[in-house]
């Protein structure tokens, strides 16, 4: 507990990677999915 | 002796390889003009950009040195990626040169400075470009196959074994062999797709890369814990390895250097860029910065963690003189069989992403800028998809050889540092010269380009052929370059800065104003 403190800025950064990482992955992958498939509809429209 | 395991972790990495080949070869059919394969016909929307642009600025060479900033440097080491989150996140925010660049509709940086600076100015930042981006990416493939030998616990310098010529000479090149094996299968889908390919597989690779940062950070976390990781920063380095500061190797010189590269970088980088450039809309491409700033402090810390754990659990004998293989060499004991899998594949799709987006970056530049010149009347688009597909196969050649011959000196980031320096000093002045100064010309867009350049090419060709006895961190007797003792790679590097922006303002200042109409 006390190492998290004397160093609660690197702590509160490692933290805040792992909850970015973990839910910020689920998120662009759910919606980076949906625009992929309207990005090649786009693109097949055109051509 | 490594975790991996040929049947579990094996099959693994190759479903993975299996699904991206497919993925990145399937979309090649929507590939019909130039525009397409080098901005994959401006249709990307925010999510994918995201995605595409952190995987592409996240690959092994990056989980490479960030590693052994972890490992040199403590938390300190981490401190660019703040910098260049807090660059990414202001300049999406506040538009700044972007949004005019993406306005413009060009394809790349050099089109928009022809419109200000005319047609050599396009052609000579287009050489500057593609001379820094590829003496940059030059070690990329190099790095990613030593990470890859060394996390399957095979030795680089392994002697002749096993039974036969055949597989005494494999025993003896793992590392030439990982190399060609993953150019050849980038080159694959980057050749035929463009940048449709880059983007979908870049999404693949975001999903599998970002699982398996995930689980072996939170597996290090664990089973280390804070407290040990903590315990062998401050015993290695003291004070210095939580503050870059007060760090003997770091001080104002890193933190300065390192705020004048990322703001350049974030404005300049080509593949940063071409995401911007791919975006639907300019909105879009602004959300893209913002949305993924955060990602650039994740970049250093994650990584930055794995070799801080390599610290804390490895012996400097273990480690030896190249503190570069620390981190891979401490993943190959601790993580265990099946993680092992999805740590290779993650770091393969790392590598692939960002080998495939590098190759075709550059490749656009070479095609759109400097090739310009030679095409003196419109080529079909035929003919451009058949050049751009050429250039990228032949710039797969240049890592392959590059990344074999070329002898790295001092650590990774700081080479990839002054390598980018080349032209990220000159474009980044240029880029802000052409958006909000007025009287900015070609004259002093050009002794921007000369000047930005000879000072970072000046210190590689020092560093390499200047040298005086000296010793590694296992005591061993080396050669060591007389140029980084004297001035050093920040110093020199922030000057490339400073004199590029200050070449601009005399050149520009000199040049004679055109008479005005009487």
């Amino acid at each position: 507990m006390s190492s998290i403190l004397e160093h609660w800025f690197w702590w509160l950064m490692t933290m805040a990677c792992m909850v970015w990482y973990s839910t910020v992955t689920v998120y662009v992958t759910a919606k980076g999915a949906a625009d992929i498939k309207s990005m090649l509809k786009r693109l097949g429209d055109k051509a | 002796m490594s975790h991996f395991n040929w049947a579990l972790d094996g099959s693994l990495v190759g479903l993975y390889l299996l699904v991206t080949m497919v993925a990145g070869i399937a979309v090649r059919k929507y590939v019909g003009k130039v525009e397409h394969f080098l901005v994959a016909g401006r249709e990307m929307d925010v999510y994918l950009g995201i995605a595409s642009l952190a995987a592409t600025e996240f690959g092994v060479v990056t989980c490479m040195y960030t590693a052994q900033n972890g490992y040199d440097k403590g938390f300190a080491g981490a401190v660019p990626g703040i910098e260049m989150a807090l660059a990414m996140f202001l300049v999406g925010w506040t538009g700044f040169c972007v949004k005019p660049l993406r306005d413009a509709g060009v394809m790349t940086i050099p089109e928009l400075f022809e419109k200000r600076y005319g047609p050599r100015i396009r052609w000579l930042a287009g050489v500057v470009i593609v001379l820094g981006g590829l003496l940059n990416m030059g070690v990329f493939l190099r790095t990613g196959g030593e990470f890859l030998v060394l996390v399957c616990g095979f030795d680089l310098n392994a002697p002749a074994s096993g039974a036969g010529p055949v597989m005494a000479w494999v025993s003896t090149h793992y590392l030439e062999i990982a190399m060609s094996v993953m150019l050849l299968m980038v080159a694959v889908y980057t050749v035929l797709g463009g940048m449709l390919s880059v983007l979908v597989t870049d999404f693949l690779q975001f999903v599998v890369m970002s699982l398996g940062l995930i689980l072996v950070t939170v597996l290090i976390l664990i089973n280390v814990g804070w407290d040990r990781l903590v315990g062998a920063v401050s015993s290695h380095y003291g004070a210095g390895g939580f503050n870059p500061l007060v760090h003997p190797q770091m001080g104002w010189g890193y933190v300065l250097f390192n705020a004048f590269l990322n703001m350049a970088a974030v404005l300049t980088w080509q593949t940063t860029i071409a995401r911007l450039l791919a975006a639907k809309d300019t909105r879009t491409g602004q959300r893209v910065y913002t949305g993924t700033s955060f990602f650039f402090v994740c970049r250093f810390l994650i990584p930055g963690i794995w070799g801080i754990a390599a610290l804390a659990m490895l012996s400097p004998e273990t480690v030896g003189g190249n503190t570069l293989y620390a981190m891979p060499k401490f993943l190959s004991t601790f993580v265990p069989m099946g993680l092992m899998g999805i740590l290779i594949a993650a770091m393969l799709a790392a590598d692939m992403s960002t080998d495939s987006s590098y190759m075709l970056c550059w490749g656009g530049i070479i095609y759109q800028d400097i090739l310009a010149p030679f095409r003196k009347t419109a080529w079909s688009d035929q003919r451009g998809l058949l050049w751009n597909r050429m250039i990228v196969a032949l710039i797969g050649v240049f890592l392959l050889f590059w990344g074999l011959w070329y002898p790295l000196k001092g650590d990774l980031w700081t080479y990839l540092g002054v390598t980018g320096t080349i032209y990220l000093a000159s474009m980044s002045t240029l880029l802000i010269a052409c958006c909000y100064w007025k009287r900015a010309n070609n004259w002093g867009a050009t002794g921007a380009i000369l000047v930005g350049a000879v000072i970072p090419v000046g210190y590689l060709i020092l560093q390499q052929t200047w040298q005086v006895p000296g010793v590694d961190a296992a005591g061993k007797p080396i050669m060591e370059s007389r140029v980084d003792q004297l001035i050093g790679p920040y110093w020199s590097g922030i000057a490339a800065y400073v004199l590029a922006g200050a070449a601009m303002v005399v050149g520009s200042y000199l040049k004679p104003r055109p008479q005005a109409a009487a």
